[in-house]
């Protein structure tokens, strides 16, 4: 079985590039993010973060994650690469076609990206055929890919619906169904799954108890069903399912709080400090989310803010963190792992740049939090103030990571001979 | 957990006791004193170590200068870490010659320790493997990422979990074939 880590890595470079078009972009749209969230150019937004940048980044971690959860090869490293490509272009063709308002070409965008997200369900898919342990991460992975098949479907009913239109005038409900089920039904259960095995591994401490995963995996499976029911037709379901989500989040936070307090690795490095902040964020987004479930709050300024904290504090900060253990990981593992044992190599923490990451958990955290805040406020110059600090913190991410894939290119020539002398 | 080879029926001679928790507990420094005794040590000596925790950072420093360590917990406060030259063939305790023999195996605990180490430390030791020896690797998960180095290298492998959270991987050079 032959491994290239550059298939990953591909993926979290096309996923960061996204980020920080999407971070720039949040400093050019404040004035439209001072408005409702259904204008074009914020959709347009919306997706280049939540498929250029998380959903590409996830799919990657999948291709590098799942052969280590599942303790199987990945069925073909080939049709990932093609599915890069295909992604490539239609999430592309998405953003601009949202921004430009273009009916026929948003649908032609949609089917390309359906048809790259079948080529990835077909390689998890048939990559879990062989599996024989069915561990909650596995179960997970699982759930989250059954989202992501739904998750595709509502948004291409609603991209062919610009066209041929054949949906109620009211296509509201399916739209927020589609952003919900994107968030808790891909996304939540990916960045579970894949925490409740990845960070034991790295903060060296015990996996999450069966009793934790068992709350986190249930609440799931009864949350993510009720609040989409919930806002397309049966309003009561949906504080059920807020609740339940809720539940989901705090015992997540609880379990990761379990790990650090538990790590027998004393120092956390600014990849852990990361993901600690991001789950952070899941208070104060879920006490708005539980705000919106039961109509203690309503309209699109809070439902920005919830989005806000729950794209850009929980998910991305959680991807930066990860993306910060990965990269060198893959990196190493690509120019070093043939030299072990054979030469002096360096460590994953000189492969890093501790000063941009430092820099970047400043910038991104305090941004996120700041835009989370002025866009509930709905004040312009303070959204793009935010949106500025949130931009140069995604700079500083993208450049150590810039500063990671280097290695590639030397071959870590440079640094072996640092290391001799 | 078993102890590993090495330390099988080592004669007390062969040990050297080192306790550092009353040191930590009073506020000092206790490394120097650590690395004293590892440079202290004879070619067959193992050091017993006794801390108030688990000496995690020792693990990688004193890898580095290849020793293996196997670590026992008699409290939650009290530590006995053992250190011994790692991937020195160690044969089975059996009569026989002293020297390494085609059934020789090298065991290396690669448990506690931080990606990418776990590899850095199997592949040293396989790259010290002669041919005939076995080099038995105690893992807490399947290393998918080790094995396309092994098949590389030209080693034989078979992983199997004898007991929950063991993963144990078995690495032996390839023989030449006629």
């Amino acid at each position: 079985m032959r491994r290239h880590p550059l298939l990953p890595l591909g993926y979290f470079a096309c996923a960061a590039v996204a980020f920080l078009l999407a971070a720039m972009g949040s400093v050019w749209l404040a004035s439209d993010m001072a408005g409702h969230y259904y204008h074009p150019r914020l959709l347009a937004l919306t997706h280049l973060v939540t498929l250029g940048w998380i959903t590409v980044a996830i799919m990657g971690a999948s291709y590098q994650l799942v052969p280590v959860v599942l303790e199987r090869p990945i069925w073909s490293e080939r049709l990932a690469g093609w599915q890069l490509a295909v992604m490539a272009v239609a999430v592309a063709g998405m953003v601009s076609h949202f921004a430009l308002g273009t009916g026929l070409g948003l649908a032609s965008a949609a089917g390309l990206l359906a048809v790259g997200i079948a080529l990835h369900l077909l390689n998890v898919g048939l990559t879990f055929r062989r599996v024989t342990r069915w561990t909650f991460t596995a179960r997970l992975i699982l759930l989250g890919h059954g989202g992501l098949t739904l998750t595709t479907l509502f948004g291409v009913t609603l991209a062919f619906n610009r066209v041929w239109r054949f949906l109620p005038d009211d296509f509201f409900p399916i739209l927020h169904a589609h952003l919900l089920l994107a968030l808790f039904g891909w996304v939540a259960p990916m960045v579970l799954g894949v925490s409740a095995r990845i960070y034991p591994m790295f903060l060296l401490t015990p996996e999450p108890s069966l009793t934790v995963s068992r709350v986190q995996l249930w609440s799931l499976t009864l949350g993510v069903p009720s609040v989409v029911l919930g806002v397309m037709d049966r309003p009561p379901l949906l504080a059920l399912g807020g609740f339940a989500l809720a539940l989901t989040a705090g015992s997540h936070a609880a379990s990761i709080l379990d790990m650090v307090r538990g790590r027998k690795r004393p120092q956390l490095d600014w990849s852990v400090r990361f993901v600690v902040t991001a789950t952070a964020f899941l208070l104060p987004a879920a006490v708005v989310g539980l705000g919106l479930a039961v109509n203690f709050l309503a309209g699109p300024r809070p439902a920005l803010a919830f989005a806000v904290l729950l794209l850009g504090g929980w998910i991305s900060l959680t991807i930066v963190g990860m993306m910060l253990k990965v990269v060198p990981f893959l990196v190493w593992s690509r120019v070093y792992g043939p030299r072990a044992g054979r030469e002096p190599v360096p460590t994953l923490a000189q492969l890093c740049w501790p000063r941009a990451e430092s820099l970047a958990y400043a910038l991104l955290v305090s941004g996120i939090g700041l835009l989370g805040a002025t866009v509930w406020l709905g004040d312009v110059v303070w959204i793009r103030g935010a949106g500025a600090v949130v931009a140069l913190g995604a700079l500083a991410f993208a450049t150590a990571l810039a500063r990671i894939l280097g290695h590639l290119r030397s071959g870590g020539v440079v640094h072996v001979e640092a290391h001799a002398r | 957990m078993e102890r590993p080879w090495p330390l099988t029926d080592l004669p007390e001679a062969r040990r050297v006791h080192l306790d550092v928790r009353e040191e930590i507990r009073a506020g000092r420094e206790p490394f120097i004193r650590i690395m004293t005794a590892v440079k202290a040590l004879g070619a067959d000596q193992v050091l017993v170590l006794r801390a108030p925790f688990e000496p995690l950072p020792l693990y990688e420093v004193l890898g580095r200068r290849g020793f293996a360590h196997w670590t026992e917990r008699a409290d939650p406060d009290d530590w006995s870490v053992w250190f011994f030259r790692d991937a020195e063939p160690v044969s089975a305790p059996t009569p026989g010659p002293a020297t390494p023999a085609r059934d020789a195996r090298v065991v290396l605990d690669v448990r506690g320790l931080e990606p990418p180490h776990p590899m850095v430390r199997v592949l040293q030791a396989a790259e010290r493997l002669p041919l005939g020896s076995v080099l038995e690797v105690r893992h807490e998960r399947r290393p998918i990422f080790l094995y396309p180095q092994l098949d590389e290298r030209g080693f034989d492998h078979e992983t199997d979990e004898p007991e929950p959270g063991l993963v144990r991987i078995l690495i032996r050079r390839r023989e030449a074939r006629a």
